[in-house]
């Protein structure tokens, strides 16, 4: 871990300032950040924490609306609340299904968003060749071990998968992200906020520099109530997704008005399947329609050897959430 | 800036030598990181800062990058934490922090300032009676080497405290984030469920 | 208190340390003023360091010196390999020369005033190398391979009758591939040491299975006098086998506390752990397998082929086992080590019987099968009263009375052999078994022991408490023998200071120690006995008719001397005993080998003149998702017949620690390597995968009562090992029953069933 200065800070215009003076981070959970400090990945030179700021920012509140959930609140606090687990199961879901108790309670969703990849290419400074970690040197996994790697969005670039769950809830209901940065606040539908690697996978947001997430909105959509986040893993708990997804269904009858999905462990970034939600639309939700769904959002998949499974598990994993989403009661 | 103080840190003693800030940009997510060297400081600074863990106020002067771990261990003695990651994997290092569980490794001494930290050492009571979990992990065999238990003993305490104990798949679910090597895992569940009761109206948060 | 306290379930006598975190493990010791160590380990798996620059290293502030091979060189000695006649985990010198035999090697130590200091600079430390392609492992073209009986003195494939001819003529039979995976021991303890020098003498903390050994390994490194060196590790992070043989890692610590002139405190990573010590070797079976139309076994053959580093022949040879497991006239087995830039492998809990158990109990499960015949079944016509060999009859062998207590506890006659004809919703439902067997190991032990005029008794030996509870089992062995309650004995243990006992592996700690402690015990009673019939109470009796019971020196008919008084008449003060047990059978030189921290184990099943084992019946149920193929294990029960128990409460908890094990080990364990580049991977304990709490919902131990006599005068056989063998097949097998889906090939993950 490089040295820096620490200053915490009390209010958003104080972190904007503190952020400003350098190479700087928030910190808030600290579970991403302190993790790849040690590992020498993330190396700022001002660390500015912004835990106080969580009296302002880590509300939780719903309403005609829709759902405003603060950056500082807590994994924990959001998977444990009541009207979020009845109206968003989805995002309680997403939430309860990540990581561990203790991290849960210390990760804050603005962190949680914004966590980096697991590839372990990545995150050990040993490998040279890393296009996210030194811009052109090349991606050491193309050629490496690539289970839990993505199958969408990659390029020749970047494989690396996104490992975050309560993103891809968030992109399924349509979330918007606010921001505060140097040139005042902001507010960009959440779908905008992650980058394709492209030739520049070091580049994973189109936050600004200095720029604050303040909080998430959700707008208002009643059958949210029948939404699921399904995460498929290794072991019972506390694994990263090997895929998961993200399901929310307006159901006519048997009939699929509008579905919303989003996938996770397979992309290189939050994943829309806007595919698939066209080829429900209007249909009614039978094997072969989930299947044709899950072919959909799996055409332009790519694989690399170990995670050629992945496209399969995923339409898997598609098709079962999409059916337990219509078993639930809206 | 109006960015100090703040409860528990009492000041910085400075510290850089010249050069030490780049004016390299961004941020967070879109950090080049490892790209650019980062420079080196002549001098380690140095935070004071006011630590309150098990009621005792300690003041410390610590490099920042100085986690609540390390200074439990290392600057206060208080080895019941344990190491078993420094990565915030392995759940060994769980101490209450406000009352909530989390892991000391992947927490700054700095950001620790200003709140309780409650450790094993701080759960017994003075003349040495045992806290109802510890207790019960004695009771049900709820550890073989020992070495993630007081990890797993605080991360119980937070995990009925946090009302997450109401069924053992609950507990089991709750308590995932506590490895253990020996794979005490079906005893610490029953241990959890025999000190859940007893637990009632008490609350461990005391710093 | 009990009359016997061998039998009972207290609770762990130093379980209230652990629960307040009182307890000091060698991570936790605090030393004045330490210096602090960090690792840079090498980035390649095989070639030569070119260049290592360290002036931005050097730059950091509070930094005091790194170590490379160009300050180290001709430093540390050849400890030699542990299996060898040596000590050391792997033979390769520590920061000798710049060559690079695997990854993760240690390439420098760098030290400085604080951890962070220390670390900050070893990432600042530059080395560059030259890399030549390395062999990751199997596939790789320039890996080597010798048979074992080549590599290693003294191998011997078993084999009997013509296993060829007689599969050849067999009416049914099945032949199969099959595939364990490179795994990591993963204690939660890292792999610190703290070494400081006391005047002459070289003090090491270090979480070890062995102090004896490292105290003697180091020794020779550093060319001290063995009694200039004590080792301490009262406590141990968790072990299984990773902290059992001298690393390189305690002659760099000690000789960098040297040169500073100060402790030094190392704390490797986590990463670190995975190329520092040692793992458990990858390997590829063959079996065949062949039996008449009744089930009654005909030809066994066993190959394996295992994956070992360049320089060391680590070898695993789990066919001794397999090849005596069933009653079969004609068995051919033949091992063969694989040599990759790799580190060494080594012992890793249960290490022979892992791998080829599964191979062996999987191969069984699908003649069962091809012979539609229940596997307990085909088991019970091929179980023996003689492990086939060399004919050595069993000491006494469980199997099938455990495979009867476990199918009744279990429900096992309810299960439809069909595969997929279990199910519940979406999720299919399978039912598995099979057998689990461990050898039964003993070893040269001493121990000293004091009894004090005020009824204390101190017991001193070097053993190692890894979690098993040999602190509870030796108390409560010398409660029994001396007559007193549990809280009067002391256990001081894991200090190479104390009289030698052997490492703790292969599940030899409680036989071993417990019978030399017996035998100081005894010693004492002898002294207090002699005594005591020369005048008072008992005067006139038999001394070897006196027992020590509850605080007193009792004759048969109940008359007896109160042991204050025994004690008064026997010395002025303590009476102390040192005794030496060498178990029957084992050459005296034995002795000596523990003296010197050699690794010397008898016992077990192929040496004679009896076989001896512990053995076991495992039962799971797994449910597999049927779209997206999770396999999740809703309950396991395990029989278990093991010799005499000591403490049931700590038995049970190895057996089912042992049990989470193999889930861990037949679904989630595996060190993923790249394979170009001879790198591990997965090198941290989130995608290394073990179980959590939510793994292992149910998980129920039997213990059937076994007495044994032959292996050990009271009666022990170690269980520590036991449980985690038999699961992967059974799980396994299960998977089977569920998906009609043969998983030959560990870890069993989802892309294995889709």
């Amino acid at each position: 871990m490089r040295p820096f200065t620490y200053d915490r800070a009390d209010a958003v215009p104080a972190a904007l300032r503190a952020a400003g003076s350098g190479a700087s981070s928030y910190l808030a959970g600290g579970t991403t950040l302190l993790d790849l400090m040690k590992l020498d990945v993330m190396r700022p030179e001002r660390v500015v924490d912004i835990t106080p700021l969580a009296s302002r920012l880590g509300g939780i509140e719903a309403g005609p609306q829709g759902l405003r959930l603060g950056a500082l609140a807590h994994m924990s606090a959001v998977a444990d609340d009541a009207m979020v687990r009845r109206d968003y199961p989805v995002i309680a879901e997403s939430l309860a299904l990540a990581a561990s108790g203790q991290l849960r309670n210390m990760a804050t969703l603005g962190g949680n968003v914004l966590q980096r990849t697991r590839c372990n290419y990545f995150r050990d400074v040993s490998y040279a060749a890393c296009n996210k970690r030194r811009p052109g040197s090349g991606c050491s996994a193309l050629d490496g071990v690539t289970r839990l790697h993505a199958v969408l969005g990659t390029s020749e670039h970047c494989i690396a998968s996104y490992p975050g769950d309560f993103a891809q809830a968030l992109l399924a209901l349509d979330g918007t992200v606010e921001l505060e940065g140097p040139q005042g606040p902001r507010r960009i539908p959440f779908a905008e906020l992650h980058r394709l690697p492209g030739d520049t996978p070091h580049l994973e947001t189109t936050l600004a520099p200095g720029e604050l997430i303040t909080g998430f909105g959700v707008p208002p959509l009643p059958w949210a109530r029948r939404s699921v986040y399904l995460k498929v893993r290794d072991r019972e708990s506390y694994a990263f997704a090997v895929a998961s997804a993200a399901v929310a269904l307006d159901l006519d009858g048997g009939r699929v008005r509008e579905a919303r999905i989003a996938l996770g462990g397979v992309a290189t970034r939050p994943w829309r399947a806007r595919e698939a939600e066209a080829v429900l639309a209007g249909q009614v939700l039978d094997e072969a329609a989930a299947q044709r769904a899950a072919e959909a959002a799996f055409r332009d998949a790519r694989t690399h050897g170990d995670n050629d499974f992945k496209p399969e598990l995923g339409r898997r994993t598609l098709v079962r959430a999409l059916f337990q989403a219509q078993r639930l009661g809206a | 800036m109006t960015t100090q103080p703040t409860p528990g840190v009492v000041g910085r003693r400075s510290l850089l030598g010249s050069g030490a800030v780049s004016a390299a940009a961004p941020l967070l997510a879109v950090a080049p990181a490892a790209a650019q060297p980062t420079p080196i400081l002549k001098e380690t600074a140095v935070l004071d800062l006011v630590l309150r863990v098990n009621g005792q106020e300690h003041r410390l002067a610590l490099d920042p990058r100085v986690t609540l771990l390390d200074a439990l261990r290392e600057e206060l003695g208080l080895t019941g934490a344990k190491k078993g990651c420094d990565q915030g994997q392995c759940g060994a290092c769980t101490v209450l922090l406000d009352g909530r569980r989390v892991l000391s490794c992947l927490t700054l001494a700095a950001r620790a300032a200003g709140g309780a930290v409650t450790t094993i050492e701080g759960l017994a009571t003075e003349d040495g009676g045992l806290h109802p979990m510890q207790q019960a992990f004695l009771d049900h065999d709820a550890f073989q080497c020992g070495y993630c238990t007081p990890g797993q003993i605080m991360s119980a305490i937070g995990c009925v405290q946090e009302g997450h104990a109401g069924t053992p798949d609950e507990i089991r679910e709750a308590m995932s984030g506590n490895l253990c090597r020996c794979a005490a895992y079906p005893n610490i569940v029953a241990a959890i469920e025999q000190a859940k009761p007893q637990m009632a109206g008490r609350r461990t948060e005391r710093g | 208190m009990p009359d016997t306290m061998i039998g009972q379930s207290p609770i762990r006598i130093d379980g209230r340390a652990k629960v307040t975190g009182a307890a000091r493990y060698p991570s936790d010791v605090v030393v004045p003023n330490p210096a602090w160590a960090f690792l840079v380990t090498s980035a390649i798996a095989l070639g030569r360091i070119t260049a290592i620059e360290e002036a931005e290293a050097r730059a950091v502030p509070g930094v005091l010196e790194i170590l490379t091979h160009r300050n180290m060189r001709g430093t540390v000695r050849d400890a030699g390999f542990f299996a060898a006649g040596g000590y050391a985990a792997e033979t390769i010198r520590p920061l000798e020369d710049d060559r690079i035999w695997h990854d993760g090697q240690i390439v420098a130590m760098v030290l400085a005033d604080s951890f962070e200091a220390a670390r900050e600079a070893a990432f600042r430390l530059r080395v560059d190398y030259a890399a030549v392609t390395p062999a990751a492992g199997f596939g790789s073209a320039s890996a080597t391979t010798e048979p074992a009986a080549k590599a290693r003195q003294g191998h011997e494939d078993p084999q009997v009758g013509d296993a060829d001819a007689a599969f050849a003529a067999a009416p049914v039979k099945i032949e199969a591939d099959y595939a364990t995976p490179t795994q990591h021991h993963n204690p939660i303890e890292l792999f610190t040491t703290t070494a400081l020098w006391e005047g002459g003498k070289l003090v090491i903390h270090e979480p070890s299975q062995y102090v004896t050994g490292i105290r003697h390994g180091v020794a020779t490194q550093l060319g001290l006098d063995p009694q200039q060196v004590r080792v301490e590790s009262h406590y141990v992070g968790g072990a299984f086998g990773s902290k059992g043989s001298l690393t390189q890692r305690t002659a760099l610590v000690a000789i960098a506390a040297r040169r500073l002139g100060r402790p030094v405190k190392l704390v490797p990573t986590r990463d670190q752990g995975f190329t520092i010590a040692t793992y458990r070797a990858e390997t590829r079976q063959h079996v065949k397998l062949a039996a008449d139309r009744d089930g009654k076994l005909q030809a066994l053959v066993h190959e394996g082929t295992e994956v070992t580093s360049r320089p060391d022949p680590y070898k695993v040879a789990g066919t001794q086992t397999t090849a005596r497991m069933y009653d079969c006239p004609n068995v051919r087995t033949k091992v063969t080590l694989l040599h990759a830039d790799r580190n060494t492998p080594g012992f890793m809990r249960s290490p022979p019987e892992v791998p080829y158990m599964f191979a062996l109990e999987s191969a069984v499960d699908e003649l069962a099968v091809a012979l539609k015949l229940d596997p307990i079944e085909l088991r019970r016509r091929n179980d023996s009263k003689k492990e086939p060999i060399k004919g050595l009859p069993w000491s006494s062998r469980g199997l099938m009375r455990c495979y009867e207590a476990g199918a009744e506890a279990f429900g096992w006659s309810r299960r439809n052999p069909e595969p997929r004809s279990m199910r519940e919703g979406d999720w299919l439902i399978g039912w598995g078994c099979a057998s689990t067997i461990y050898p039964t190991h003993i070893g040269a032990a001493t121990a000293r022991v004091t009894l004090t005029p005020d009824g204390q008794a101190r017991v001193q030996t070097a053993a190692h408490d890894i979690g098993t509870g040999a602190y509870t089992v030796i108390a409560q062995a010398a409660a029994e023998m001396l007559g007193l309650p549990l809280e009067k004995v002391q256990v001081a243990l894991g200090d190479s200071d104390l009289p030698p006992a052997p490492v703790a592996g292969g599940s030899n700690t409680t036989a071993s120690v417990c019978n030399v402690v017996a035998e100081a015990c005894g010693q004492i009673r002898a002294r207090l006995a002699r005594a005591a019939v020369e005048d008072g109470p008992l005067k006139g009796r038999d001394p070897a008719s006196l027992k020590l019971v509850s605080g007193e020196l009792r004759a048969a008919d109940g008359t007896a001397e109160a042991l204050p008084e025994a004690m008064s008449r026997a010395a002025n003060g303590a009476i102390e005993a040192y005794a030496e047990y060498l178990p029957q059978g084992m050459p005296k030189e034995s002795m000596r080998k523990l003296y010197s921290g050699k690794q010397a184990l008898g016992g077990g099943i192929a040496e004679g003149p009896l076989a001896m084992a512990a053995f076991g019946a495992e039962f799971v149920e797994v449910r597999v998702h049927a779209r997206t193929a999770e396999v999740r294990v809703p309950r396991v029960l395990g029989a278990f017949a093991a010799g005499r128990i000591v403490n049931p409460r700590t038995a049970r908890s190895q057996l089912m620690g042992g049990l989470i094990w193999g889930i861990g080990s037949a679904l989630h364990e595996e060190t993923e390597i790249d394979h170009g580049r001879a790198r591990y991977v997965n090198d941290n304990i989130l995608e290394y995968l073990i179980p959590v709490n939510a793994d292992a919902p149910k998980v129920e131990v039997m213990l059937l009562e076994e007495t044994d006599t032959g292996v050990n005068p009271l009666g022990i056989k170690g269980l520590g090992e036991l449980g985690n063998v038999g699961t992967n097949a059974a799980i396994a097998n299960a998977v089977f029953h569920a998906t009609g889906r043969r998983a030959r090939e560990l870890p069993i993950r989802i892309e294995s069933l889709l």
